[in-house]
């Protein structure tokens, strides 16, 4: 019959594209963690056992129509009511309990409390960025950054989750599956990286109108290297060594950035430190801003925190490559790449612009 | 194709007693649904509860009991009425169907008095808090079924006057008394929840 | 079960069937013609019809959004659609889909069918039936509407707090939502109410309820699914509402509010609805089969007794959809083996179909197909929906196309498929003419191909990470290939349903004639003209057992109820059980109130868009208009 052919090729060819899963930046089927391993485990179990059902119901459906082929039959109300019990009740009753036990005990492993040695990192959800604060073992502030997370390879990563505004999900599949960042509530998940790499992450939870740019990276490297990486990001910014970067320091402070974003060593205020994940939400439309009126706002409008800015590979949460041209784009406007984006526009003069861009850069 | 007629219902009566009318289960339907819409309120007061650290949220009473009280003997009375004017109607009593029928109405506008008191007298508002938005959301919900319940029992009140009933005929009565035993019991329910539970548990 | 007691001692004599007392008959019960005639139209088959007619065209308005928004995704980063439009447009797409189709054009079919299949004249609630109609169809025009001037809902069908509170949602689309949603309770509550007063109380004298069509068992099923599910969602949208009109906090949580009792709320409702929108389905491919094997379907009590587990177990699973928002583990595992175990009663059914076609001679005509299509793709999607029952791997693929790709397999799969089987085997009932059989197939084809082309590959782009409801990716994520070919998929299976779409329309005009039974059915509904008359039944027939026609047909007699006046519109009231004759009820003429409250309801509800003080002027004017409706005309005298 036409559906069963269709079927047939459509599974297949199903299985065939997964292997090329692989080299897809964001797959869960190439885990990097135990927890993404196990859970990919299961998957390829699922699916063998949910292939073979498939074809077992369509033989039996197909032998059942076939057999009309030379004269009416019937199953005697024995042998149907035999079918019945066996393949409508008792072998999914046996598959479900295997399945349900093993999802279970999977997920206990999965849901346990972390491991005592494991780096806590704290993320916070906003609309659409994610703001990471590194926590030491009495849960004090290490450093602070964003969109961009480095993991030690096999150490566990506590991570904490909390919402500044709607509700959010942290998703990065190859190292687990995702956890939702709620508002009013604080999560948490870990995991193990198993080996380094870049590892790509999105939001999974929709949350308004950029949701779908809501990206972020994890970097896993070898433990010295982490520790190198952390102590960086602990220190205030980089001074300026060139007359370009000191000029865009001076652009950055007096156009208005530092409303909303901090430079530690540079802007007075932290604003990162201690924000209560309950407190109001804050609803500025900053489109409709000037920029004088944002140099104004007394209450922070969460951004990224920019100390180490140049240290990081992508801008606007993973939307871009942080590269000079994009970075210029972005500030100049960044509703051409995140429509909807709080960030206001930044009118320059080239040469201010150059200046700017340079000094982020140099944030290493 | 023969046709045989095996049962002639010209003989039936075409006035149709409690359950045997549809509109009786119909009113059934009514009720299990607002029954449903009550525990939809009722969960998220326990789950406000369960979550909060406080509750009522600190510096805020639970309402007081008198009024409340008060309101839950005024509704089982006019129950009792509303079954008397039952009685009366399978009696041919018209007037005292009438009597009792106002009755109820006179007892549902007394709760409906009192309600307004204690919402004047409620010392928190619907927007200051979870706890203010789910007590006057219940109260409010409540006050209106109050109100549709006794404008009903009116209409039912001056069709008696005006002898459209009689024991026969009288599935308008019956399915309005349904709904308002349950209007009137149902406060029960959420008087133990608004009142009593956070001065219990 | 007890048999009914039927008087057949001895022939009773009756007023032969004169030309002149079926016309009056037919005058009785006519629906009046003409453009205000039209609105105060309450007969079943009208209303249901409607009910009909308004569902498909929101089907392809909503699947006019779904190609849109495919043909936006078919490349990285494409420009066709910015954010704020395409999370209008799947926010469209799913509430149309889910609250202006799905479930309308069950009931529309139940209230068509039903009071057919059990042997009556008409529902036990006309004027609410019409009501139930104008208020549908005044919220699908609200929402359209807002999408035309560009504020329509953006926050998805689900409309999670706090994204859909006042904070972050400002605008004006979110309330027409929550009053959408008002709407649509109180149609599906009212038809609900209705079907389940007019399946107890109204059946032919001798259908007990083990003899009743097994559509009628699951409509009956979906009913009281409605009564218990939409209650909540009307408790969460209320809640909705009042945090956005007048400040309420239940779900700000500065002031305490807890979002995921909105997730709670939402998903108690959200979950049955599916089996809402499943469950007649199932009804209807028992009674295609019943027909194209001639054999009635096997297991009656167990396929019974599947729908109202179905039923119930629906109400137990609705966790599933919250496995990620940090709930404690243990609590969550419950949740897993409820939504493992809600498999077996759907093995049952399909394996008592099964048993039930076993080397019979099934004729291949269009509806079979369509239930033959169901088969291959439900099971599909219910592997997947097992797979996704797992606290684990749901964490994976929860949020992504995996999903997707799964809930659109069992609906595409469990409802729309034997759906359109349905609208092809009952539409010579409906219309008088046969749907072509050409197009029917050419459509099937279409709709197959294009609904595994179309969601097959998402099952895939889910575990490579591509997540729902985002509007582009970028391209280095690599999922550009296998979306345009989605896309390409999604225009083939758009291309099958415009044909069956083109052969409704034309077979009117162009199509075989159909008798009354061109399937040789055993159900009631065969009993009448097609297009029934407006009286349905000349007279209300006896049944002695599941198979009515059959039965007939094997003794040659059709047994019969006389009695009921030609004058005025009366049907038979029977007992709940047995289906013993009790009584008679008199149900109203064509009116014009149902349509006057619906006028006042829409303009309280709309108005509360604007300013909470619409509630009390729609209050009252919803008061005025009931008195109008419920006024008894000068009580007529018992004869």
């Amino acid at each position: 019959m036409l559906f069963r052919d269709t079927g047939t090729i459509i599974a297949l060819s199903g299985l065939a594209s997964t292997a090329q899963a692989q080299e897809k930046l964001q797959s869960a089927l190439a885990p990097a963690s135990d927890q993404a391993s196990g859970i990919a485990v299961l998957w390829w179990a699922m699916l063998i056992g949910a292939i073979i059902i498939f074809a077992a119901v369509m033989v039996v459906l197909g032998t059942g129509l076939w057999r009309a082929r030379r004269k009416e039959t019937r199953l005697s109300g024995i042998a149907s009511r035999n079918l019945v019990l066996t393949a409508g009740v008792a072998i999914p009753l046996l598959v479900l309990i295997f399945l349900v036990g093993g999802s279970l005990f999977l997920g206990k492993d999965l849901s346990a409390k972390a491991p005592d040695n494991a780096q806590t990192i704290e993320v916070i959800g906003w609309r659409w960025w994610w703001e990471i604060r590194y926590l030491d073992e009495n849960d004090q502030l290490i450093a602070t950054t964003a969109n961009e997370m480095h993991v030690p390879v096999d150490r566990p990563v506590r991570l904490v989750l909390k919402s500044g505004d709607v509700i959010h999900s942290f998703w990065v599949p190859n190292l687990h599956g995702k956890t939702d960042l709620m508002p009013g509530k604080v999560n948490s998940s870990w995991f193990t990286a198993k080996r380094e790499g870049v590892f790509y992450g999105q939001c999974a939870e929709f949350c308004g109108t950029q949701h779908a740019l809501m990206g972020f990276r994890v970097m896993a490297q070898p433990e010295p290297a982490f520790a190198a990486w952390l102590a960086r990001q602990a220190e205030n910014a980089r001074a300026p060594t060139t007359e370009e970067q000191a000029l865009g320091r001076e652009v950055f402070v007096d156009v208005g950035c530092a409303a909303c974003h901090d430079i530690r060593g540079v802007t007075p205020r932290a604003m990162t430190t201690g924000r209560d994940p309950k407190a109001p939400p804050l609803i500025h439309d900053l489109r409709a801003m000037g920029k004088a009126e944002l140099a104004r706002q007394d209450s922070p409008i969460p951004a990224p925190d920019l100390t180490h800015f140049g240290s990081r590979t992508t801008l606007a949460a993973g939307a871009r490559p942080a590269t000079k041209g994009h970075i210029g784009g972005w500030l100049t406007d960044p509703q051409g790449i995140k429509p909807g984006a709080l960030m206001p526009p930044t009118m320059l003069e080239p040469q201010e612009l150059h200046a700017l861009v340079a000094y982020l850069q140099s944030l290493e | 194709m023969q046709q045989r007629f095996v049962i002639d219902v010209s003989g039936y009566s075409r006035f149709n007693p409690s359950r045997r009318a549809p509109i009786w289960w119909g009113v059934l339907g009514l009720i299990l649904i607002e029954a449903s819409v009550v525990t939809g309120f009722i969960t998220t007061y326990f789950y406000l509860r369960l979550m909060a650290p406080e509750w009522p949220p600190a510096g805020v009473e639970p309402p007081p009991l008198l009024l409340p009280s008060l309101t839950v003997v005024l509704l089982l009375i006019s129950c009792a009425t509303m079954r008397w004017g039952g009685i009366a109607i399978n009696r041919e009593k018209y007037t005292q169907f009438v009597v009792a029928m106002f009755s109820s109405v006179a007892l549902a506008l007394g709760v409906l008095v009192l309600r307004w008191v204690q919402f004047h007298d409620l010392d928190f508002r619907w927007d200051e808090h979870a706890y203010g938005s789910v007590v006057w959301t219940i109260m409010g919900f409540h006050f209106i079924h109050v109100v549709s319940a006794a404008l009903g029992t009116a209409v039912v009140g001056i069709l008696g006057m005006m002898r459209f009933f009689n024991p026969r005929q009288q599935i308008a009565v019956i399915v309005d008394t349904l709904y308002w035993n349950f209007v009137g019991l149902v406060w029960i329910p959420l008087y133990v929840v608004m009142y009593w539970v956070p001065r219990w548990l | 079960m007890k048999k009914t007691r039927i008087r057949s001692d001895g022939p009773i004599s009756a007023r032969p069937d004169t030309e002149e007392a079926t016309a009056t008959l037919d005058r009785t019960w006519l629906s009046p013609p003409g453009f205000i005639g039209w609105f105060t139209h309450v007969n079943h088959r009208q209303i249901g019809y409607r009910f009909i007619v308004t569902s498909l065209i929101f089907f392809a308005l909503a699947g006019v959004l779904a190609l849109i928004m495919r043909l936006q995704l078919m490349s990285p980063e494409n420009s066709l659609l910015g954010p704020e439009l395409f999370n209008q447009f799947f926010t469209m797409h799913g509430t149309t889909m889910m609250f202006l189709f799905a479930v309308p054009i069950m009931e529309g079919m139940g209230i068509y069918l039903v009071p057919l299949m059990i042997g009556t004249r008409d529902m036990a609630f006309p004027r609410l039936n019409a009501f139930g109609y104008y208020v549908y169809l005044t919220a699908g025009v609200v929402l359209f509407a807002s999408l035309f001037i560009g504020m329509a809902p953006a926050s998805g069908w689900f409309a999670y707090v706090p994204l859909s509170g006042k904070a972050f949602s400002p605008e004006v689309g979110m309330d027409v939502w929550t009053t959408l949603i008002t709407f649509i309770e109180i149609s599906a509550l009212t038809a609900a109410v209705e079907l389940v007063a007019t399946i107890f109380k109204q059946r032919a004298p001798g259908m007990s309820l083990d003899r009743m069509p097994l559509f009628v068992w699951a409509i009956l099923v979906m009913s009281f699914m409605i009564i218990f599910a939409m209650p909540p969602v009307m408790t969460a949208s209320v809640l909705l509402m009042l945090d956005r009109t007048l400040d309420m906090q239940f779900f700000v949580v500065a002031g305490g509010g807890e979002p995921l009792l909105w997730q709670h709320l939402f998903w108690f409702f959200g979950h049955p609805e599916v089996y809402i929108i499943l469950v007649p389905a199932l009804g209807m491919i028992s009674m295609i089969i019943t027909t194209f094997t001639r054999r009635p379907i096997f297991g009656y009590t167990a396929m019974v007794l599947s729908l109202v587990a179905i039923g119930f177990v629906s109400f137990g699973l609705w966790v599933h959809h919250m496995f990620t928002t940090g709930l404690p583990h243990l609590g969550l595992s419950f949740f897993t083996a409820a939504s493992a175990m809600i498999t077996i009663p759907s093995g049952v059914q399909i394996f008592c179909w099964i048993a039930t076609l076993w080397g019979a001679r099934i004729r291949f005509a269009t509806p079979m197909l369509f239930i033959l299509g169901f088969f291959a793709i439900f099971v599909i999607g219910g592997l997947t929906g097992v797979m996704v029952a797992s606290i684990p791997f749901d964490m994976q693929v929860h949020d992504t196309y995996f999903v997707v790709a799964h809930f659109h397999y069992v609906l595409i799969g469990g409802a729309v498929l034997p759906l359109f089987g349905a609208i092809y085997y009952w539409y010579p009932k409906v219309t008088g003419q046969m749907m072509s059989e050409r197009l029917g197939r050419w459509s099937f084809g279409l709709i197959f191909a294009g609904l595994n082309l179309t969601f097959f590959p998402m099952h895939q782009l889910g575990l490579e990470g591509m997540p729902r409801r985002v509007y582009t990716y970028l391209e280095v994520m690599g999922w550009g290939s296998l979306n345009l070919f989605i896309t390409g998929g999604a225009f083939i299976l758009a291309a099958g349903f415009a044909l069956s779409f083109w052969n409704m329309f034309i077979s009117r005009t162009r199509g075989i004639t159909a008798g009354p039974n061109p399937w040789q059915a055993d159900s009631l509904e065969w009993a009448t003209a097609s297009p029934p008359a407006n009286y349905n039944f000349r007279h209300i027939p006896v049944v002695r057992s599941r198979t009515p026609i059959w039965d007939d047909e094997e003794a040659d007699e059709r047994q019969l109820v006389t009695g009921l006046s030609n004058e005025r519109r009366e049907i038979l009231l029977t007992t709940v059980l047995d289906a013993e004759p009790q009584g008679v009820l008199i149900l109203p003429s064509p009116t014009i109130w149902p349509f006057l409250l619906a006028i006042a309801v829409a303009l309280g509800f709309i108005g509360i868009i604007f300013s909470p003080w619409w509630f009390v002027v729609g209050f009252f004017l919803s008061f005025f208009m009931i008195v109008g409706w419920l006024w008894p005309r000068r009580p007529w005298q018992e004869e």
